[in-house]
């Protein structure tokens, strides 16, 4: 077990950032803190790192208790949401700050730089200032420099965060076919359950200063531990007074089953392949369907259908929690 | 690259210009073209250099620059130390009294030079000081000698490093020192690696203004130096004695002196900045 977490507390005056965390990440993984802003997890990230002094707890790395550790002794590989990029260096001699600190010699160091950018496809740019680099290359750059320590753990907050929308989907798949390549136990921070989703082994997902549930992408998303996780890893409605998916829902001209609720279509809404239908059921309820275009089309449904809504047979449901009802 | 909007040029934007251009022509830049005209130019004799080279051949005017320039040297280096030191206590720590000993700082700016002097001379004086005697009697005389001047000068030009470095401190933030802890940096490394670099503008910015400040220092000065002819009395003291003994000639020209070296160090951050602009 690569790093393990216990009864980790941390307070900010009245603020509870977070509560008697337990956790344990395992070797060669890729593991994502997924959840809300200020739900703690950068904070545990940063407990991890030693940027953050836990209140109460312990923090072991690789079997060796790293509590009392200050960050620099830690060999932990560190991301920046905004990069942290050595404005005034290099991004050659950023690469090369880690080994320069630890007095490794000029060939070796030299000989490290050059394999990493290769790894991080930013060989061309070695000489370059990190000003004269677009966000995607400097978050890469940032990469390169915390793995050019060889660290036990590779922690990254948001590494994505402040990159729009089509770089990060770019980043996000090298990181995965990096880790692959590299395998060093990597812990990121997100609040995009679609990035951990797509990138991650393990998701633990944390809220409100503690741990709601730890597992794979699967795990999480056909077993929720709970209403919260449920919605906040993807959408979610309810049919007859249960939590589902809204492409769980299947619309039908008839009832396919004792389950099939009676109601008309009040909205319909194209969204490229995708449509997606509100509909009112007669008890009053509003389920969402997810369905696709062709499928809607056969169905020939339009606003002031009257349709029946089903669940999916063998769809995961749950008790609609009373207060969202 | 952020591009500069410019407001479109109106009647109005010309008027502005010239009221700006003559108000700083009026106060700043025609007097000290006067002063380096006069230094030159003597009525019924026309241009010479004989002020000059009187001052550079009285061995007490050649002591009185060289006291001026000691005493700013070492001030601005004692600011540079404190300042950089300073900065960073209140930048990135917390302590009680921070927001006291923030206030503190600008208090020279704000203190009559005059009022400096005197406060000194009440602690340090040798006769009847707070601290003064105590000093004396183990042989350190501080008023009416070199260290009082030093102090003095130190004390007036005390915030300027500090308020350029400060604002630079807070916007660079912890990130970039953060990350070199995490790579395996102490403190003292991260200070010359990562800090130090990212607040050398700042820094030296602070340095030519406090150099320049405490070159022409006079008030404080006055009060703590006794102004003894060839032993305490500085540049600046000299002017006045000039002046007052109706050689305006010479004081003119050790003006011309200590204006031009504040000018020159400007230039050279001016210099400096513009390369170090391009760079980036």
């Amino acid at each position: 077990m690569s790093i393990e977490v216990s009864g980790v507390n941390k307070n900010y005056g009245d603020f509870v950032a977070l509560e008697d965390i337990n956790l344990t990440i395992p070797t060669g993984q890729l593991t994502a803190l997924l959840g809300p802003s200020g739900g703690g997890k950068t904070t545990l990230l940063r407990v991890i790192a030693g940027l953050e002094t836990p209140d109460t707890g312990s923090v072991v790395i690789e079997g060796k208790d790293a509590t009392s550790l200050p960050v620099q002794k830690r060999n932990v590989g560190f991301v920046f949401q905004h990069y942290a990029a050595f404005k005034h260096l290099s991004v050659a001699k950023n690469v090369a700050f880690g080994l320069e600190i630890r007095k490794r010699p000029k060939a070796e160091v030299a000989k490290k730089v050059g394999e990493l950018l290769e790894l991080v496809h930013l060989s061309q740019f070695a000489n370059r200032l990190p000003s004269q680099l677009s966000g995607g290359q400097r978050q890469r750059m940032a990469l390169a420099r915390a793995l050019a320590i060889e660290p036990s753990v590779l922690l990254l907050d948001e590494p994505f965060g402040a990159l729009d929308a089509k770089v990060r989907k770019e980043l996000r798949d090298w990181l995965r076919r990096l880790h692959d390549e590299v395998h060093v136990t990597t812990v990121f921070v997100t609040h995009d359950q679609e990035e951990a989703l797509e990138v991650a082994d393990e998701i633990v997902v944390v809220n409100q200063g503690g741990i709601e549930q730890i597992g794979t992408p699967e795990q999480l998303y056909d077993q929720p531990a709970n209403d919260f996780v449920m919605s906040f890893l993807g959408d979610v409605t309810t049919l007859g007074g249960s939590l589902i998916r809204p492409h769980d829902v299947e619309v039908t001209p008839s009832p396919i089953s004792e389950h099939s609720l009676e109601g008309t279509v009040s909205r319909v809404l194209r969204i490229g392949f995708e449509v997606r239908l509100t509909v009112l059921t007669d008890d009053g309820e509003v389920v969402t369907a997810e369905l696709t275009r062709t499928h809607a089309r056969a169905l020939r449904l339009e606003e002031g259908a009257n349709v029946f809504v089903t669940p999916t047979p063998g769809a995961y449901t749950m008790p609609a929690p009373s207060s969202a009802a | 690259m952020a591009e500069t909007r410019r407001a479109p040029r109106t009647p109005l934007t010309y008027v502005l210009r010239v009221i700006v251009i003559g108000y700083l022509g009026l106060l700043v830049a025609w007097p000290v073209v006067l002063v380096a005209w006069n230094a030159f130019h003597v009525p019924d004799v026309g241009f010479t250099t004989e002020a000059f080279t009187e001052i550079f051949n009285d061995p007490q005017m050649m002591h009185a620059i060289q006291l001026t320039c000691v005493a700013a040297v070492v001030a601005t280096l004692i600011n540079l130390l404190f300042g950089v030191t300073i900065s960073l206590l209140l930048v990135r720590t917390e302590f009680p009294g921070k927001r006291l000993l923030s206030a503190m700082i600008d208090l020279p700016l704000s203190v009559s030079p005059i009022v400096v002097g005197l406060a000194l001379v009440l602690v340090y004086g040798g006769r009847d000081g707070w601290f003064g005697p105590t000093l004396e009697s183990a042989g350190i005389q501080i008023i009416f000698s070199t260290p009082g001047i030093i102090m003095a000068t130190a004390f007036v030009s005390l915030p300027l490093v500090i308020r350029e470095v400060i604002p630079v401190l807070e916007e660079i933030g912890t990130e970039q020192e953060q990350a070199a802890a995490s790579l395996g940096a102490g403190s003292w490394q991260i200070f010359w690696r990562i800090t130090l670099p990212g607040i050398k503008w700042a820094v030296i910015y602070g340095v030519v203004l406090t150099l320049a400040r405490s070159l022409g220092e006079f008030g404080a000065v006055k009060v703590v130096s006794g102004n003894v002819l060839g032993q305490t009395r500085t540049a600046t003291l000299a002017v006045e004695e000039k002046y007052l003994n109706f050689d305006q000639q010479g004081a003119y020209a050790v003006a011309f002196l200590l204006a031009s070296v504040s000018v020159i160090c400007i230039l050279i951050v001016f210099v400096l900045r513009a390369r170090g602009a391009r760079v980036r």
